[in-house]
């Protein structure tokens, strides 16, 4: 029988037999009888244009059953979860380690010496490696339509005109470095063709969305396709893009074999997502009782090559600019900017541990600017019920960061005794 | 290149294997004997991913080649449990909520064994330097560590029951 009060009770994790006996086989661990070996050539430049591609080589090498480049994408050489513009096989290199073409061969280290035989000429464009460059003027298009992908608004009150009554107003410049998500398995997976249907089995955190843009890829219905996710190694938003997903299913469609690729640690942190990196101009403005007048924010999301999750980073960084405090007036604008770095996409919080890092600073800047303690100055702002939020959204219930607050400074006396001695 | 005769003990039993001398030892386990619990996270040893425990000792199977194994005990995520019975451990692990995504777990749970085999009576400083070759990025590893606790004091009270 199915307990039925499970919530407030310690149940063991429903895997964790497998896990802590060693049986849970994850996407590396899966064996294919026949199975083919795949490895992908990235690029070694940052920004080019593929000229000619020679797989002559490569493809004479005993062992190397064939040799995938751009031209053999069946659908639309185009996926992303937000914005399709990521190519499975690229004529167009956008960062260091973009994949221009796939080998399958019949081992592994068959497969990686065909790499070293395939010849590619690439015409190479100037490198944009940081957001400024990107945005400037004339700056060469990474992708069709320009540099910045998108551009997340948020306008309340007046700002110019609370800046009249501030007491203090503290301005800076706050950046944040890109961040790789180090989920200790790499990305792997295996495919196959069951009748006519493509079966992809890989560790990942987001099937349903492979499923559609490998079918889109392929240029099969959406029901050729099944994404079996297998035991994940750790993601934290790291595993929601397409990895080795389109590889393997163009391989084993074109092939008719079974096919299996797994990226070592090196090509994990070469080809796959990472956090945002952060520029952000911030303007704090608030009154001589440490009330927030106002906020006015920019904030410069480095993308890199793809959009990936960049548009919702940039728009919930946005959304979150003013953190869990009051501002009647605020003007804030993100911008979600492609560079030629490796490309960022989500990490846990999506954007929002980076504004976090610059409204909190600001925070402590504003109280030493008025000789008030950290804590009192956000007691007198935080979100109460009744609150509305920058967005304008009235806050009716469930607003606990008040309480949190004072059970968080009751906690830190408790350890800490005599932290802040009279400035509480 | 000349096939390498490869003799050693796995998880107890005689194997012997005729290997290219230049496979590493996670390798051999991974590949040729199927003992997909050994995990390769980075190849370099760095993470601890593929730790098992050879002649007594944690080593990371990737930095091991497996001539180097000739003639030793090797002891993998697959030797752990006894007669189908879960060794204190693997129990406290999920007891204690010490499994999450799995993969750094049998690399954590040998790092752990072998701390226990030469000190039963650990304290926390002790289990977190047993632990420091071994990179878990979801736990926090603090239930990791209450989790060897755990474990510790029942294989003593396991003992002083069997002695009495």
């Amino acid at each position: 029988m199915i307990e039925k009060n499970i919530v407030g009770q310690s149940v063991p994790k429903v895997d964790a037999f497998g896990k802590v006996t060693g049986q849970t086989r994850y996407a590396a661990d899966l064996d294919i009888a026949g199975a083919l070996h795949l490895k992908v050539l990235r690029s070694k430049v940052a920004h080019g244009l593929v000229k000619k591609i020679d797989t002559s080589r490569a493809l004479k090498i005993p062992g190397v059953t064939a040799v995938f480049t751009h031209a053999d994408i069946p659908g639309s050489n185009s996926y992303g979860i937000i914005v399709k513009d990521q190519p499975v096989l690229t004529n167009k290199v956008r960062f260091k380690g973009d994949a221009i073409a796939l080998v399958a061969a019949e081992e592994e280290s068959i497969a990686v010496k065909a790499l070293d035989a395939i010849a590619v000429e690439i015409e190479e464009l100037p490198p944009l490696f940081d957001i400024q460059a990107a945005m400037a003027a004339g700056a060469p298009a990474i992708h069709d339509n320009g540099n910045v992908l998108t551009v997340t608004k948020i306008k309340r009150g007046n700002v110019e005109a609370a800046l009249d009554q501030a007491a203090a107003v503290v301005s800076r410049r706050y950046t944040t470095q890109r961040v790789e998500h180090g989920y200790i398995e790499t990305e792997a997976g295996i495919a196959y063709m069951e009748n006519d249907m493509l079966i992809i089995k890989a560790g990942t955190q987001n099937p349903h969305y492979d499923r559609r843009d490998a079918a889109r890829v392929l240029g099969l219905p959406i029901n050729k396709v099944r994404v079996i996710q297998t035991a994940t190694g750790g993601g934290f938003g790291g595993k929601l893009d397409i990895s080795v997903q389109c590889f393997l299913g163009l391989a084993a469609l074109k092939l008719g074999r079974p096919v299996k690729i797994v990226y070592d640690r090196q090509e994990s942190f070469v080809a796959t997502a990472k956090r945002h990196p952060f520029i952000v101009d911030y303007t704090s403005v608030a009154a001589a009782d440490g009330r927030l007048l106002a906020v006015k924010a920019r904030i410069f999301g480095d993308t890199g090559a793809y959009a990936s999750y960049g548009p919702a980073t940039l728009t919930r960084a946005a959304v979150h600019a003013t953190g869990p405090y009051e501002v009647p007036n605020v003007d804030l604008e993100a911008f979600c900017v492609y560079t030629n770095n490796s490309f960022s996409g989500a990490m846990r919080g999506f954007g929002t541990p980076q504004i976090a890092f610059v409204f909190e600073s600001q925070m402590d800047l504003l109280a030493r600017e008025l000789k008030m303690s950290p804590l009192e100055i956000r007691r007198r702002n935080v979100l109460r019920p009744g609150s509305i939020t920058a967005t304008g959204q009235e806050l009716t219930s469930s607003v606990g960061i008040a309480k949190t607050l004072e059970a968080a400074w009751a906690r830190a006396l408790e350890v800490m005794p005599g932290l802040g001695g009279d400035c509480r | 290149m000349a096939a390498f005769h490869l003799e050693m003990k796995v998880n107890g039993e005689l194997v012997a294997v005729d290997i290219d001398p230049g496979m590493r030892l996670l390798d051999v386990l991974r590949e040729v004997l199927h003992l997909t619990g050994t995990k390769e996270g980075c190849g370099e040893g760095e993470c601890g991913a593929c730790s098992v425990i050879l002649d007594g000792e944690l080593v990371d199977s990737c930095l091991v080649m497996a001539p180097q194994a000739y003639g030793k005990e090797v002891v993998t995520i697959e030797g752990v449990a006894a007669l189908g019975q879960l060794h204190p451990l693997q129990e406290a692990f999920i007891e204690a909520g010490a499994v999450q995504c799995g993969f750094c777990t049998p690399g954590m749970i040998l790092a752990a064994k072998v701390l226990l085999d030469h000190n039963p009576n650990p304290d926390r400083q002790e289990i977190a330097r047993a632990i420091s070759g071994n990179l878990c990025r979801c736990t926090g590893y603090s239930k990791i560590i209450k989790a060897v606790e755990i474990a510790a004091s029942r294989i003593k009270a396991e003992a002083g029951a069997a002695s009495d």
